[in-house]
């Protein structure tokens, strides 16, 4: 492993000798972890957000629309990506979303603006009308059908059984007693 | 190599053609010698699909580019670790790996059983072979493996190509969990094979009783726990690996995982009322075929592109193939059910609401709700396009609410179900079995509320989770303090032999308890919290009780990737506490990909979770973004219990041995013989 310290900030005793495997390796790596890593010296410090708070929290409700990670706009950390932070597709919604707030829109009317933009795909979670309600409604519906299927179960199966009387004594048969001892074992064993 | 490789695979696909048919042509003749050829010819399917395997491996560990697979999935610096993974790391690749695992149990199954069951393996054999043939057409025809590249060459004449290097391996599987975790969720989809092809060989040959069920239980048990252990291991991966802070993200592909998990979940359980009460047999029969097709429709998720996912394989025209697939075997379970159902009959009576079985039915709907729920919420997009015309997404939000409500739901009859006797229970027995667990909880609870935990349906988590660990932790007191004064052993000795005599039993508690701790590990979710910043070295960030100053950046360069490392200093109340150090690789190929390290503090409160996302794009400066996860330790230790917790209730049980107190000598007596010094006593009950 070809390591280069490159950043020293404030780089203590016991840090340096974190760094280890100080190992030689061909040329050939070194240069380009150089070349990689004097990329990362800072220049200025400013702030990543150029967008609000407000805005990545209604980002939540939205799809980050760049097809390429699957997560909300507010909540993109785009897996894979070079940049594993909000991509650029999320952080254009999201100054969009600052637009439409600083409009005076409510949360609604934003979500809304992107729907007409981008079609329902831009939902998170399907909106609780028109056919987007049918997916809210399909597990209470399936809890319903499950609940009225094991009552008429339980209904069917707690029907008392014809108690059969015998007037001349026990004439249950030796099969019979077998498999009544074992049914009774096996509903005294757990 | 690729022509042994084609060759083999082409043999297997007739030799499982001749299991099926001939097969079919046993069970009809009962000719003894066809019976055992069929059997050979399923054993050879299976050495043949493993030949074939080991040499697109031999391919890929040699580098073969002149072959499209590996020139696809591997490179000359993947390390040889990773060239394992790339076996299933594509499309082709995957669908022989598939075909590989299942051929293992195939394998198992035919040598376990040939000489026993011999009315029933016949049309074990027969289903098994089908389902091969279906395997084998796909690596054959439709996705094979070993297509070598072609270009025209100068005179104009197609010629075989060799490139000089590959396109290498998808960065995101370059972690050793990616090497472990899609084996372990394969050879759990691969392995509901058996059950499912002994409770249609047991319908179509009548076979009487419950046999099938107590043959397949090991298999369903194996098959249940390669999944859930591949599950558990996708999530880490996810959390390690991905660098976006969960674990879970309710992903088409993870969901489809799921979904058979929860119906053979389902499964076994009411497996318990067919044993033991003779109930239920149609359901059994029933959710055995779904937990096939869930295992099957899971994978044409994945592989179709039917639905959108960061981790499924490439579009392809695969589709169609697994849909008329799924038909046939549905068609194939409704014929076979119609035929047979009389056979199904059980003799159904429940003595009181307030019993095992009731709790189990209760258990199933659940389960099956759950399922019903995971599945149409992932299918909705494409119900969506179909009926309405546009894609309505359903993302993560969606499914957690639809899950949290059911999932404490089946937690609290992780409870209070095993505590409940077969038949029915009376009020004195549920307040000695409840009282306690209950007044625990309520205990536990103001603890995790004191300790901050303090949203709604944390609590409530919370509170099940302390309940049903108490209800476990009784029962093996109560066992083993019986034990204890019976043997003079001590109580935890106790314990451990009350759980080494009824393994299943047991084993099934420690389950429950490793499932109460993976609860406990989602219920911290609610308190996540994170922190994205733009960080000049030096500068700090504040995130719950640590402060993580940025101390300096260094670089490394790999044979296959290069990476950038910040070296992050942590305190907590200004005290020194450690350095942690994310990581971003940029791999080499073609497609110049890039992957997160994570590091993470990891303890049983909170997980300290940081990742350097990379280079801000507008100001090339290092941004480090940090989550503060509680308890998602409990998770991954739950998953250990679980699997730990499988392997008991697989473990035969230990016959108990009960010494009797010795006592005078007995007269001679002609009629009493006389008493050995120790009873043995048979084996309980599985």
């Amino acid at each position: 492993m070809t390591r280069s310290k490159l950043a020293n900030g404030r780089a203590s005793g016991f840090l340096t000798a974190q760094i280890h495997d100080m190992r030689p390796k061909p040329r050939r790596l070194f240069f380009l972890a150089l070349i990689l890593s004097l990329a990362i010296v800072p220049l200025v410090a400013v702030n990543l957000h150029a967008y609000s708070d407000q805005a990545k929290q209604i980002g939540m409700h939205l799809k980050c629309m760049c097809r390429g990670c699957d997560m909300s706009a507010g909540g993109c950390s785009h897996p894979g990506g070079a940049f594993s932070g909000p991509c650029e597709t999320a952080k254009g919604m999201l100054n969009d979303v600052d637009a439409h707030l600083a409009k005076g829109e409510t949360q609604e009317q934003i979500i809304q603006a992107f729907v007409n933009q981008y079609g329902a795909i831009v939902y998170v979670e399907p909106p609780k009308r028109g056919f987007g309600m049918v997916a809210w409604v399909m597990p209470f519906f399936y809890a319903i059908l499950g609940i009225a299927l094991v009552a008429f179960i339980i209904k069917k199966w707690l029907k008392p059984r014809p108690i059969v009387t015998s007037g001349s004594g026990p004439t249950i048969s030796n099969e019979s007693l077998d498999r009544l001892r074992a049914q009774a074992a096996r509903d005294t064993e757990d | 190599m690729d022509v042994f490789g084609s060759f083999a695979l082409l043999l297997a696909f007739v030799c499982a053609v001749y299991a099926f048919v001939g097969g079919i042509a046993a069970i009809k003749t009962r000719h003894p010698l066809l019976v055992k050829s069929t059997r050979q010819a399923g054993i050879a399917t299976c050495v043949l699909v493993f030949l074939g395997t080991v040499s697109l491996e031999y391919l890929l560990f040699t580098d073969n580019f002149s072959v499209a697979y590996v020139v696809s999935h591997s490179n000359r610096d993947l390390s040889t670790f990773y060239k394992v993974a790339a076996l299933w790391s594509g499309q082709e690749g995957s669908l022989l790996f598939w075909s590989c695992l299942l051929s293992v149990y195939v394998i198992s199954v035919l040598i376990a059983y040939r000489n026993k069951n011999g009315e029933l393996m016949p049309y074990v054999g027969v289903v098994l072979a089908g389902v091969q043939i279906f395997f084998l057409t796909l690596n054959n025809f439709v996705e094979s493996p070993f297509k070598t590249l072609a270009a025209v060459n100068v005179s104009g004449v197609m010629a075989p190509f060799v490139r000089m290097d590959g396109n290498g391996l998808n960065p995101l599987l370059q972690y050793p969990e990616m090497v472990i975790h899609p084996p372990n969720l394969y050879s759990g989809y691969t392995g509901f094979t058996i059950p499912f092809a002994f409770a249609l060989a047991a319908l179509l040959a009548r076979y009487p009783g419950e046999k099938w069920i107590h043959l397949t239980r090991k298999w369903t048990m194996i098959a249940w726990c390669f999944q859930s252990l591949g599950i558990l291991l996708g999530a880490h991966w996810a959390y390690a690996v991905l660098g976006w802070g969960g674990y879970w993200g309710w992903d088409p592909v993870e969901n489809a995982s799921l979904l058979p998990w929860l119906t053979g979940t389902a499964f076994l359980h009411s497996v318990m009322m067919q044993e033991k009460r003779g109930m239920m047999k149609v359901w059994n029969v029933w959710l055995v075929f779904s937990t096939f097709l869930l295992c099957i429709l899971g994978t044409f998720l994945t592989r179709s592109g039917v639905v959108s996912s960061v981790h499924a394989f490439a579009n392809s025209q695969i589709g169609p193939w697994f849909v008329g697939f799924m038909a046939i075997i549905l068609v194939v379970c409704f014929a076979a059910y119609i035929k047979n159902r009389d056979y199904l009959a059980s003799e159904n009576h429940l003595d009181s609401l307030v019993s095992r079985e009731s709790s189990f039915l209760f258990n199933n709907l659940l389960f099956l709700v759950a399922c019903l729920a995971v599945l149409s919420g992932t299918l909705f997009p494409v119900f969506s396009e179909w009926f309405s015309g546009s894609r309505i997404s359903v993302g993560a939000p969606f499914f957690n609410k639809i899950m949290i409500p059911i999932g404490l739901a089946i937690l609290f009859l992780t409870g209070v179900g095993p505590l409940l006797a077969w038949r029915k229970t009376s009020p004195d027995s549920m307040k000695r079995n409840f009282g306690w667990p209950l007044m625990i909880g309520i205990v536990g609870t103001v603890i995790f509320y004191l300790l901050g935990y303090r949203a709604a349906w944390s609590l409530v988590c919370l509170y099940l989770c302390v309940f049903v660990a108490a209800t476990i932790f009784m029962e093996f007191y109560r066992g083993g303090k019986v034990i204890s004064a019976r043997s003079g052993m001590n109580i935890i000795m106790g314990m451990h032999e009350l759980a080494m005599r009824n393994t299943r039993r047991y084993g099934g508690y420690v389950i429950h308890f490793g499932m109460v701790l993976i609860f406990v590990g989602l219920a911290g979710a609610a308190f996540n919290k994170d922190v994205l910043k733009s960080m000049n070295m030096g500068d700090s960030m504040q995130i719950g009780p640590y402060t993580l100053v940025l101390q300096s950046a260094d670089a490394t360069a790999e044979k296959n990737y290069t990476a950038q490392r910040m070296i992050i200093e942590v305190l907590k109340n200004n005290k020194q506490m450690m350095l942690l150090y994310p990581e971003k690789r940029r791999f080499q190929g073609d497609n110049q990909e890039s992957g997160t390290m994570v590091s993470i503090y990891s303890s049983l409160r909170e997980d300290l979770y940081v990742v350097y996302s990379g280079q801000d794009p507008d100001t090339n400066m290092p941004v480090v973004h940090a989550y503060l996860n509680p308890l998602v330790k409990w998770i991954w230790l739950g998953g250990c219990i679980v699997v730990f917790g499988t392997l008991l209730a697989l473990a035969p049980n230990r016959r108990a041995a009960i010494a009797l107190s010795a006592v005078p000598e007995p007269a001679p007596s002609p009629v009493v013989p006389a008493l050995n010094p120790s009873v043995t006593l048979g084996e309980g009950h599985d």
